[in-house]
């Protein structure tokens, strides 16, 4: 059965002739003039791209003014403190990193929470997937944070809180229990765990990952000439009797990924308590799911990681020398990850194609992608001056 | 011509093919065998051959020497046939090898007969063998180095000018497929490229003289065509004629390469772990060509199989069902029934690699007359195994079948060890690689008396062929017994297909005499092999085995590390005295596969290393080519749609009414994904401003409803007045008009729409509400300004960014 267009109409106090005299006013009016930007229409869009909302009167003349007085940067950072900002751009900017369909019509989680705070408190972003952070929100109206419940989260979002002023930082060592060396920013959330952890390998936690944080999905970081031989014993070498597939795809995928997803051994998301379960030193069976499969594959002992792509074709993704590539938990993974080019390269790239409504389309765009990437890293990874800066660079002439 | 199948003149020297005519065998009448182990030799090998259509037939009594299927004596025949056998190794028994080497095979396939034999003769040696048969005497490999191999050429055309002429003379009215008496292998064919597929393994391009084409003239004598010295001599000159111009495979110098081998240089790794004593139909599919796929169990009458539609022959043993069935006849299927009936219980063991997990109720292996009647099935559905068993408690058609449970997933596309057993007191047990899948069988046992003789056994189908599996099957056994959960496990663990122990010479890389690394390699399938636990060895008797290091450890074939596999290249370890044991010291517990090329016969192998004792050649990555300068795209639109939640949030902003108010939430809720989720001004449809409008009446009417909240917005508007007088003058529109301008739209900023054209355009639709005039309802006033201030928030004013 479909659902009706309008399903409720009937309820609004307004003859049906009249709705349909509003519907038609509301598509005539949708022309409208373009010409060339003047301060207040650059503050119109500076404020129009970072918050999702039109400006006041008001807010619009304290941007112009700014902008006028040649600086446009301080007319977005001031944008920037916008409640809109937080509750919807942001947001919605990370809503599809936290579930699997990576839909964006998701509740409040503290995946989401974690990111909005840590952008709004200039928390350096490379410290996103490594950080013994967390934030809730500190009203007395709310139920308690908890570490088997998103209760918490979607009151608050239910209620319509401003993310900008009720969220506080707390570290995740002291609300859920995690030991400190196993909190690891955003993939330690309940959120995260919920979406990646959850039954399966955890080899989803490391590709969900890559995808939201480095901008890469599997097939573009598959490698078949790394060394196979950190590939679990889950992994058929000939799958449907044929090991062409594996030494023509899977490898090119797993070689490089188990040994990373070694990282998440001791994390689990257990369905019963609802909640992220940590058993440091004791590696989850479902490491050894499937380990008949091949026998001579790798037998997962703990949670040392390595990541081999630092070497072959995705050294392209610019990892940083003064870290060792390879480590124990899934803290230092989160700070190998987030330290690489390409981590600061798809923020940058994130931020570009949130504010100016496309990616990067000629050399000037890539240009500015290319130096907005060097300064993200100079000025202390703060993720809130991206979208300010790309905010000016796209506000129009 | 003639002279090649031994019908020629007196110098022709042949192998009788025509025997003497010995005693008529029958019941043996003869003294008792002295011993049990002559009773054991009777009952396993004698009574199996002693057959006038087996060897019983020139080696009985009277007839041809040594005379050990004799009839007269059970003990004499125990005598002459001990110097015939290797109780120790039986494939290693001179019965096999004559047989393996065509001598007089009873089936078209040599190998058929060679397993069969090799069977017999393990069932004669019985425990004993079984628990020898797990010491491997590694022997000394040939030293070759690299590149000093030579690999058959892709092309035909340098074997149709060398070795193809004499065997076309010379053999063809044997070895040829449209020969009279057509004798398998058919390298003697009318089509080259099939004769020399044949013949490849009959020559050593690398030790012409040991060719098989040679060995078979010079020293057995094989259907010479003149005089056998010359005819040998003959053959070897066509063979190095071919030989000679084939180049040497050539290996970087630059690597630390160990000595190379080929496959079949290998030392066999014994395959007689499995747990046989039961079983009375095995398949190895070992022939690896033709139509049939034998049943070498030994258990009489063989039930070979026939191979039709889409069946072709799997790499490394096995059969690839595409669509095709492999079924026996119906007569010797009724062994199964005569065997499996008189315990009342049964194993079906399979190794098996299911082609996908969506193939639903498609038979693997089964018993059966038709889609509606079965003694019993192994079958596949999506992840689940199936097992079908007519009995007491079942129907005919083997239902209600037992299912392991969809959830855990057990059947997966891949290669896996699938046991069925089935007694009276438990019924059905399903076990996958070794494991009892814990699904228990719901109807228990029964007993096997209802089973039709008449039924069929068959591989990778329903009998009627409607029912197609698709994937590999390379073994299969049935027993008469329902196996043990510690006997499944001994058969799983067993493996499957010929592996080998391949021992690299390092020689030339560490001072340590006789010392090798050791790999145990196996054909995987079709595509690959498997190398796994790379091991230091020395086959001294007692090493000295110093400390030294070894690093990045890779395979090579033909002359060139293999592009992919390398799961050793990270190996980093020590060998050292201390850690070094009699069975030597393993290097890596992991295995790999790796890229099969030319075929098991072929493919030359070596092992190259970073580092080795003092040998150092560490590999360096290549570095990254520049990145390519992507190409321009086409302008994009700099102005966007504002998506679901910027659009409530903006609605909510500029009429003051919260987003959490009680009938906006709802509706809200209801509509949310039906509101733009991408910017893309180019994805706006009509479903998204019915949307929009939808929200926008919501808010509107929100705000009007609210006496205090609608004072506050339109302060000069009086709502409790007609609407004719209210809009009787210009003051009654901007009393409405302006405020939604200064919220909605904005003032003074050119790239929002025009002012005056929404002045307008609001106006005359409050001209258009307001026709009714002194007849409308009182309320005409906020239902008016309801519409107009939908009209302006669903707008492109607002919707837009």
């Amino acid at each position: 059965m479909h659902r009706p267009l309008i399903p409720n109409v009937s309820r609004v106090t307004l003859p049906s002739s009249l709705k349909r005299a509003a519907l038609c006013t509301a598509i005539a009016i949708l022309h409208c003039t373009v010409a060339n930007a003047g301060p207040r229409e650059q503050a119109k869009r500076i404020f129009d791209r970072i918050t999702g909302t039109p400006p006041s009167a008001a807010e619009l003349d304290a941007l112009a003014s700014r902008i006028s007085a040649g600086n446009p940067v301080g007319a977005a950072l001031l944008a920037t403190e916008d409640a809109a900002f937080y509750n919807v751009t942001l947001k919605n900017f990370i809503a599809p990193a936290t579930n699997r369909e990576q839909s964006v019509f998701v509740p409040l989680n503290d995946y989401t929470a974690t990111f909005v705070g840590m952008v709004r408190d200039d928390v350096p972003m490379n410290t996103l997937l490594s950080a013994d952070v967390i934030y809730v929100g500190n009203d007395t109206s709310l139920p308690a944070y908890s570490p088997t419940s998103n209760e918490h989260y979607e009151q608050m979002e239910q209620r319509g809180l401003s993310l900008r002023d009720v969220l506080v930082q707390r570290t995740q060592s002291g609300a859920n229990g995690l030991p400190t060396e196993a909190t690891a920013g955003l993939m330690t959330t309940r959120g995260a765990a919920e979406a990646f952890f959850v039954l399966g390998t955890n080899r989803a936690m490391l590709r969900f990952t890559l995808m939201a944080h480095l901008c890469n999905d599997l097939e573009q970081v598959a490698d078949t000439t790394r060394a196979p031989d950190r590939i679990r014993q889950d992994v058929s070498r000939s799958p449907g009797g044929d090991s062409r597939l594996f030494l023509n795809n899977c490898i090119g995928c797993h070689s490089g990924m188990d040994p990373l997803a070694q990282a998440f051994a001791y994390y689990n998301y257990d369905t019963d308590l609802g909640r992220l379960v940590y058993t440091g030193g004791q590696v989850q069976p479902k490491y050894y799911n499937n380990e008949d499969t091949f026998t001579f594959g790798f037998r997962t002992p703990d949670d040392r990681w390595v990541n081999y792509w630092r070497e072959g074709r995705n050294e392209r993704l610019g990892w940083d020398p003064s870290l060792s590539g390879r480590g124990q938990g899934a803290k230092s993974l989160g700070q190998e990850l987030a330290n690489s080019e390409e981590f600061a390269s798809c923020q940058v790239r994130k931020v570009f194609r949130n504010v100016c409504l496309r990616d990067p389309v000629d050399a000037l765009d890539r240009t500015w992608v290319s130096s907005e990437v060097s300064a993200f890293s100079v000025n202390g990874y703060s993720l809130r001056q991206v979208f300010a800066d790309a905010a000016v660079y796209c506000m129009g002439d | 011509m003639l002279a090649a199948c031994g019908g020629g003149g007196a110098d022709v020297v042949t192998l009788p093919t025509v025997p003497p005519t010995p005693t008529p065998t029958g019941e043996y009448n003869g003294p008792p065998p002295n011993t049990a182990d002559v009773q054991s030799f009777r009952l396993n090998v004698w009574d199996n051959l002693s057959g006038q259509n087996r060897c019983g037939a020139c080696h009985s009594t009277g007839g041809i020497s040594p005379t050990f299927v004799r009839d007269d004596d059970i003990n004499l025949a125990y005598a002459d046939t001990n110097p015939l056998v290797n109780l120790t190794d039986p494939s290693a028994s001179l019965l096999v090898s004559q047989v393996a080497n065509g001598h007089n095979c009873w089936e078209t396939s040599d190998a058929a007969c060679a397993t069969i034999m090799t069977t017999w003769i393990s069932a004669w040696a019985g425990d004993a063998v079984a628990g020898a048969g797990t010491q491997i005497q590694l022997e000394a490999p040939p030293i070759k180095d690299v590149g000093q191999s030579r690999s058959f050429p892709d092309d035909s055309g340098l074997f149709a000018g060398t070795v193809y002429p004499l065997l076309t003379t010379y053999c063809s009215t044997c070895h040829a497929s449209d020969a009279a008496f057509a004798v398998q292998p058919y390298f003697a064919e009318g089509d080259v490229d099939v004769a020399y597929e044949a013949a490849q393994s009959k020559l050593d391009l690398d030790a012409t003289a040991d060719s098989r084409f040679l060995v078979r003239l010079r020293d057995q004598f094989h259907n010479c065509w003149s005089d056998c010295t010359s005819d040998a001599q003959e053959m070897l000159t066509a063979i190095n004629a071919m030989a000679d111009q084939i180049p040497l495979t050539q290996a970087d110098p630059s690597l630390l390469v160990s000595k190379a081998l080929t496959l079949f240089d290998g030392t066999i790794a014994s395959g007689g772990n499995r747990y046989d004593n039961n079983v009375v139909a095995m398949y190895e599919f070992k022939t690896g060509t033709g139509l049939t796929a034998f049943d070498t169990s030994g258990v009489e009458p063989a039930m070979n199989l026939t191979l039709t539609g889409d069946v072709a022959w799997f790499g490394g043993f096995g059969l690839d069902f595409r669509g095709g069935k492999a079924q026996a006849t119906t007569a010797s299927s009724a062994k199964l029934h005569r065997e499996l009936t008189a315990t009342g219980e049964y194993t079906i063991e399979a190794w098996v690699a299911p082609g996908n997990v969506v193939q639903e109720d498609t038979p693997i292996v089964a018993y059966s007359a038709g889609d509606a009647a079965r003694n019993f099935t192994l079958a596949q559905r999506e992840y689940s195994y199936e097992a079908y068993n007519r009995s007491s408690v079942t129907d005919a058609n083997g239902m209600p079948v037992l299912l392991t449970a969809a959830a855990d997933e057990d059947l997966q596309a891949t290669l896996q060890h699938v046991a069925v057993t089935y007694d009276p007191v438990n019924g059905r047990r399903i076990y996958v690689n070794g494991t009892y899948t814990d699904d228990v069988d719901p109807e228990g046992g029964g007993t096997l008396g209802d089973w039709n003789d008449t039924f069929a056994f068959v591989l990778g189908n329903e009998v009627s062929g409607l029912r197609p599996w698709q994937g590999v099957i390379r073994l299969v056994a049935v027993h008469n017994r329902a196996l043990t959960d510690a006997q499944i496990v001994q058969n799983m663990e067993a493996g499957v297909g010929q592996k080998f122990f391949l021992l690299f010479s390092l020689q030339d890389l560490v001072n340590v005499p006789n010392s090798y690394l050791m790999f145990e390699v196996a054909q995987f399938d079709t595509y690959a092999y498997l190398f796994q636990q790379p091991t230091f060895i020395s086959l001294d008797p007692n090493p000295q085995i110093p400390d030294f290091p070894v690093m990045g450890i890779r395979v090579g074939v033909n002359g060139a590390e293999a592009p992919l596999g390398q799961a050793f290249e990270n190996v980093d370890t020590q060998v050292t005295a201390a850690t070094y044991l009699p069975e030597g010291q393993r290097l890596s517990e992991l295995g790999t596969i790796v890229p099969l090329e030319k075929g098991p016969e072929d493919d030359e192998f070596f092992v190259t290393f970073e580092i080795i004792g003092s040998n150092t050649n560490i590999k360096l990555e290549a570095s990254l080519p520049p990145t390519a300068t992507p190409a321009d795209r086409e302008p994009v639109s700099a102005i966007g749609l504002r998506q679901f939640d910027d659009i409530n949030i903006t609605m909510s902003k500029v009429t003051g009414v919260a987003p959490t108010q009680a009938d906006v939430a709802a509706t809200y809720e209801i509509i949310k994904q039906q509101l733009p989720s991408s910017d893309d001004i180019n994805g706006f449809l009509a479903s998204h401003q019915v949307g929009i409008a939808q929200l926008a009446i919501e808010y509107c009417n929100a705000l009007v409803e609210d006496t205090v909240a609608r004072s506050g917005y339109w302060p000069a508007l009086d709502f409790n007045a007609p609407s004719a007088s209210v809009f009787a003058s210009a003051a009654g529109y901007d009393a409405l008009i302006n405020p939604i301008i200064d919220n909605m739209i904005g003032v003074n900023i050119t790239t929002q729409p025009d002012t005056a054209e929404v002045r307008t355009e609001l106006s005359n639709l409050v001209d258009r509400l307001n026709a009714c005039g002194t007849s409308c309802a009182a309320d005409r006033t906020a239902v008016i300004t309801k519409a107009v201030c939908a009209g302006a928030l669903g707008s492109a004013a607002t919707l837009l960014q």
